[in-house]
């Protein structure tokens, strides 16, 4: 605020000539914009018309383009210990965020503060209610891009720009009505189940800390903008997890959680699936302490199940093929890794990605990332990503990026912020893929050819790829052993590029609520070399005194 | 979701703290709740177990604050918002080393408290395992900030105020009976928050304007070490009104009303509540068009209102014992005990004993404050005499005791804060009677004009936190009064310039009427809600110039809905000018 501040100023005093040649341009006309009878559609439509046709500041150039996305949001968020509840949260409300460019889809003023202007919205549907936060909100995004616009001047004089690309790319209007949404469970059955699911951590009275956790959204949006786009689209996400934490005897952290993100309530865990899934976890902890620390230095053949796998593709693919443009002056194509990999080989050549926001399930199991219209108002599109290995394509919004002009329905925003390409369901096809036991037993057969007792397979990881349930896997019988402590070292892409060795014809399918709903699905890989290293994480010291007593989970009952 | 959850969680949190309620007993152990028993004996579980380690806390407390909290946000007429919350807030502290110096000591104070969510339910071993867990991460953190403080110490020069980190006090114990919630219609509170929030529909140059309905029910749980069992509880229910609006030059104008009370049956007539929201949009209105007050300096007369408001932030702020110690703090009262800082007849007292003040609720009333002390009525200045401060456990100087004003929000670390303000005079007229002294103090000085603030925002009129407040005067609504008889001119902008302390001894006379002010203070412990209390005042002197802020245009299109009709017509109809 207060750098538009010192801008108004200048434009008191000077009333910036630079702009006055565009004053003379006729006010847009406006199209013909249906609201399907919606209340909030109507009150969008109206208040983006009025800006359309009379805003414009003194003399300054008037808007070229404005779109208003009404997000709904009704958000239930609980969790309970140890059988009792903990959190309890309701948030209901909407919000407006409003962009308004200036100038031209060539050079306009969607930079710096010119990116828009978010405001509350009211929930109930009173037409002038509603319309008069749309107005502050695109006075706010108006002025702003006034900012924006010079700002952009001023930062072009100081930077060589190579390419010749445009700011925003035009595309088709589009109109795509669905039914808003409604949450469709039972809240307090719900947090019943939060209750009998968190019991269960009783039974193992050496965790220090557990909980069960859960959060359903209903996420409705409403989007109108002067190409003549309107759209209305509701989706739900409904999480359930549950998780726990411990320390070995030499301090060491042993974390494990396991949770569902699902898009219909009836898609949520059964109660007998839960208590399953919880047990089965809980029962890891007191093998995890008893593991064996991982040996010092490990190079050698790694079998991923498809479970760790999504994860490994989620942060070493995914921001990578995000065409997100880098800063003015920077001539990369994007600010990922993958920048100057376009029509290079990033994966086996077995290997086909496709992004399909058109997919609603995979194998029968729904898919988080599905819709039909982007949050730009662009029609969601598949793409293929990378085509036999080969980067092919990169996900884009509207705002291009060198050799790729238009957005392929891929800008997206969680609640208000400014929309970015995002993937939707990103999955991983490969040719040729062998069963999982096939995999494992190549595994040994590697490690069997390099003289090792034993290989690695990585069941399933945490934050930054460390491995959570890691065993060895020996050569001589296949038994395995669980093993804790350990960090990959050199996990990267070219690792992926180069290191793979074979996958498997299964699929796991992670469906994630953050950053936004989305999924990953993929198969079980096999690496032929990869390092794995014992973790020098500081180990904090083991509580000071005993935990205080546990009842049992039948006598909590 | 930063935005969201920000100014969500900001107007939720706007009130917090659990000041307590009248009708309690000490009833034995036995008849405590589940979660004061759960709290007692992991407490004393804690205690001997950590007894045998080095070092051994010699101090450990818990306070545990349970709030139910609505929120039904409205604006133009409309709901914006609807928040419901359940939560149980533990605050762990621990003590290290000895009462002389300890973890808090200095900087190291705000690192001395550790925070984690409770069950809601009552289960005792779930409860005791979360205050477990947090105990010994707050232990382990005291005898990190232990050693720091004793490193500290040994390499720097030794302190101006060398009191003890703690005091020693009295355990206090009291249980108070189970209190009813506030009982409300929701459907019917959101009618009624729609219609407060269309009032400011009527007048098309208010931009943002907002009504907020919060009630709260929160009992606070306190054990301590030294024995302290206590709880307390106190429901809230507050109606918040903000509008803004630009004047043509971007200068930002805001006003708003607080409404507090303790029930429903207390707070102010939808009647009362609706001529004031009107009050403060047709206020806006005025502002608007009022031109920008030029430099200034000569006597003003300051509502009782204005007044309080002006005791709170410049005298009250400056009288919280903490201030006395920090090495960055003006310690504008430290060295000045047994000495005249004000008027002899004044005198400025803080009560958070006192309920209400001439029938009108008090929103700085609880019984015991933060730190489990027992609140006190202090008499800070006595006949202009600065006479002490007020205290939490952490002694200064010459005052080695609580005086029942350790007040946090809950999640941060107490320390001295004021609750009921009140400045009393004994020297005034009736306040019919102040504006003819105005106008004498006027043509004595031969001045052309004196001022009238009739409303001052300090830090504490706006309800939200983390917003620099403390100290801040800001003058909203000040009039020029003209000694021939023309009629008063408002005049916007306004800023109060010099130390505003150097004012106070230019205060002539007051009024008779005690005017209160309710609303939130935030401080560096957090919001905490408060009242101040004064008599209308005459000042021989004030110095103003224009405030230097805002240039933000006026939005561009009026308002939806009125750009067929006259809005010309209309703001000369809301503005008869003058009063």
């Amino acid at each position: 605020m207060r750098r538009f501040t010192s801008f108004a100023l200048i434009l008191l005093a000077v009333s910036v000539p630079t702009f006055a040649d565009d004053n003379a341009a006729p006010a847009p006309t406006s199209i013909s914009m249906n609201d399907h009878g919606d209340p909030v559609l109507k009150a969008m439509i109206a208040e983006l018309k009025r800006s359309q046709e009379k805003l414009q500041l003194g003399q300054l150039q008037r808007p070229y383009y404005i779109d208003y996305q009404v997000t709904e949001l009704q958000d239930y968020t609980a969790d309970a210990t140890l059988g009792a509840l903990r959190t309890d949260q309701a948030n209901i409300g909407r919000l407006v965020r409003v962009v308004v460019r200036i100038g031209d889809y060539k050079q306009d003023s969607y930079f710096g503060e010119g990116m828009g202007a978010v405001e509350v919205m009211p929930t109930d549907n009173q037409e002038l209610a509603l319309r008069r936060q749309l107005w502050l909100a695109t006075d706010k995004a108006y002025k702003s891009a006034l900012t924006g616009f010079t700002e952009k001047q001023a930062a072009l004089k100081n930077v060589e720009t190579e390419t010749d690309l445009a700011d925003f790319a035009q595309e088709k209007p589009a109109q795509s009505l669905s039914e808003p949404t409604k949450l469709g469970a039972d809240l307090d059955k719900w947090k019943q189940a939060l209750r009998s699911t968190s019991n269960l951590f009783r039974n193992d009275p050496a965790l220090e800390s557990s909980n069960a956790y859960m959060n359903f959204r209903v996420l409705n949006r409403y989007f109108v903008n002067t190409e003549g786009t309107v759209t209305r689209s509701g989706r739900s996400v409904y999480t359930y997890l549950f998780s726990g934490a411990a320390q070995a005897d030499d301090g060491m952290w042993i974390e494990r959680s396991h949770g569902w993100v699902v898009t219909r309530p009836e898609e949520l865990p059964k109660a007998d699936e839960i208590q399953s899934e919880a047990k089965k976890l809980i029962s890891t902890f007191s093998a995890l302490k008893k593991a064996p620390l991982v040996e010092d230095q490990y190079r050698g053949p790694v079998l991923f199940s498809a479970d760790a796998a999504t994860s490994l593709f989620e942060r070493l693919i995914v921001p990578n093929i995000l065409g997100i443009r880098p800063d003015l002056g920077n001539p990369a194509r994007t600010n990922g890794e993958f920048a100057s990999y376009y029509k290079n080989r990033v994966l086996p050549e077995d290997f086909t990605v496709v992004d399909d926001p058109k997919a609603k399930e995979i194998d029968h199991q729904a898919l988080a990332g599905n819709y039909e219209v982007d949050d730009e108002g662009v029609e969601a599109q598949t793409v293929t990503v990378i085509d036999k290995g080969v980067l092919a394509n990169y996900l884009l919004g509207r705002t291009p990026i060198r050799d790729f002009p238009h957005s392929n329905g891929h800008g997206r925003t969680a609640l208000a912020g400014s929309p970015r390409p995002q993937i939707s369901n990103l999955i991983f096809k490969v040719a040729n893929g062998v069963p999982f036991e096939e995999l494992k037993k190549k595994l040994i057969q590697m490690c069997k050819d390099q003289g090792r007792p034993y290989g690695y397979y990585v069941e399933t990881t945490g934050p930054q790829l460390s491995p959570r349930l890691l065993w060895r896997v020996y050569v001589n019988d296949g038994h395995m052993e669980l093993v804790r402590g350990a960090v990959f070292k050199q996990l990267d892409t070219r690792a992926l590029r180069s290191d793979i060795v074979a996958a498997g014809n299964d699929n796991y399918v992670y469906n994630r609520a953050e950053p936004l709903p989305s999924a990953i699905v993929a198969p079980s890989l096999l690496f032929g070399e990869l390092e794995i290293q014992r973790a020098n994480r500081t180990r904090e010291k083991l509580p000071t005194y005993p935990a205080p007593e546990l009842s049992s989970v039948t006598a909590s009952k | 979701m930063p935005f969201f959850k920000s100014l969500f969680a900001r107007l939720f949190l706007c009130v917090l703290a659990a000041p307590a309620l009248l009708g309690q007993s000490a009833t034995p152990g036995a008849t405590d709740p589940v979660l004061l028993k759960t709290m007692q004996q992991e407490l004393d579980r804690a205690m001997s177990s950590l007894s045998k380690a080095d070092p051994a806390p010699y101090f450990i407390s818990y306070s545990v604050s349970e709030e139910f909290g609505t929120v039904i946000m409205g604006s133009s007429g409309a709901l914006v918002a609807n928040i419901k919350r359940h939560d149980r807030n533990a605050d762990i502290s621990v003590r290290v080393g000895n009462r002389d110096l300890d973890n808090t000591h200095g900087e190291n104070r705000f690192n001395a408290i550790t925070s984690a969510s409770l069950p809601l339910d009552d289960k005792p071993d779930a409860i005791a395992r979360v205050l477990w867990l947090n105990t010994d991460r707050m232990y382990k953190k005291a005898t990190q900030g232990y050693l720091e403080v004793k490193t500290d110490t040994k390499v720097r020069a030794e302190e101006e105020d060398s009191s003890p980190d703690f005091s020693v006090e009295k355990p206090q114990t009291a249980i108070a009976k189970d209190t009813a919630a506030p009982k409300f219609n929701r459907q019917e509170w959101e009618d009624r928050v729609r219609r407060y929030s269309s009032i400011f529909s009527k007048y098309p140059d208010i931009e943002n304007s907002m009504v907020v309905l919060l009630v709260q029910d929160s009992t606070r749980y306190f054990v301590s070490s030294e024995g302290a069992r206590l709880v307390d509880s106190k429901p809230l229910i507050r109606v918040l009104a903000l509008g803004n609006a630009r004047s043509a030059d971007g200068m930002e104008l805001a006003r708003s009303e607080t409404f507090d009370a303790s029930s429903f049956d207390k707070l102010e007539s939808e009647q009362v509540i609706t001529a004031k929201i009107e009050k403060i949009a047709q206020d806006l209105q005025k502002l608007k068009k009022a031109p920008v007050v030029e430099p200034f300096n000569g006597p003003a007369l300051l509502s009782g209102r204005a007044a309080a408001v002006f005791f709170h932030e410049v005298v009250g702020h400056r009288l919280e014992g903490q201030r006395q110690r920090g090495e960055n703090e003006g310690q504008t009262f430290t060295k000045m005990v047994g000495q005249p800082v004000l008027p002899k007849f004044l005198s400025v007292e803080d009560d958070p004993t006192l309920p209400s003040l001439d029938g009108v609720e008090l929103s700085g009333n609880y019984n015991y404050d933060e730190e489990g002390e027992k609140a006190q009525r202090v008499d800070l200045i006595d006949k202009g005499i600065l006479k002490q401060f007020l205290m939490s456990r952490m002694p200064v100087k010459g005052f080695m005791q609580s005086n029942g004003h350790g007040r946090a929000q809950s999640g941060l670390m107490p320390v001295g804060r004021q609750g009921n303000l009140i400045v009393r005079s004994s020297k005034s007229v009736p306040d019919a009677q102040l504006r003819q002294e105005l106008i004498n103090e006027i043509k004595k000085q031969k001045k052309p004009f004196g001022l009238y603030f009739e409303d001052i925002a300090g830090g504490f009129t706006l309800t939200m936190r983390n917003m620099p407040q403390a100290f801040q005067v800001k003058p909203l609504m000040v009039w020029k009064i003209y000694p021939d008889g023309r009629p008063d001119e408002l005049v916007r902008g306004v800023d109060i310039i010099g130390t505003p302390l150097n004012a106070l001894n230019r205060i002539l006379l007051t009024g008779q009427k005690t005017e209160v002010f309710n609303g939130e203070c935030g401080a560096e412990s957090g919001s905490v809600p408060v009242a101040a209390a004064a008599p209308a005042m005459l000042f021989s002197e004030i110095e103003v110039q224009k405030v230097s802020q805002g240039h933000e245009r006026p939005p561009v299109l009026p308002p939806p809905g009125v750009e067929n009709s006259n809005v010309a017509t209309q703001q000369q109809n809301a503005n008869p000018g003058g009063r």
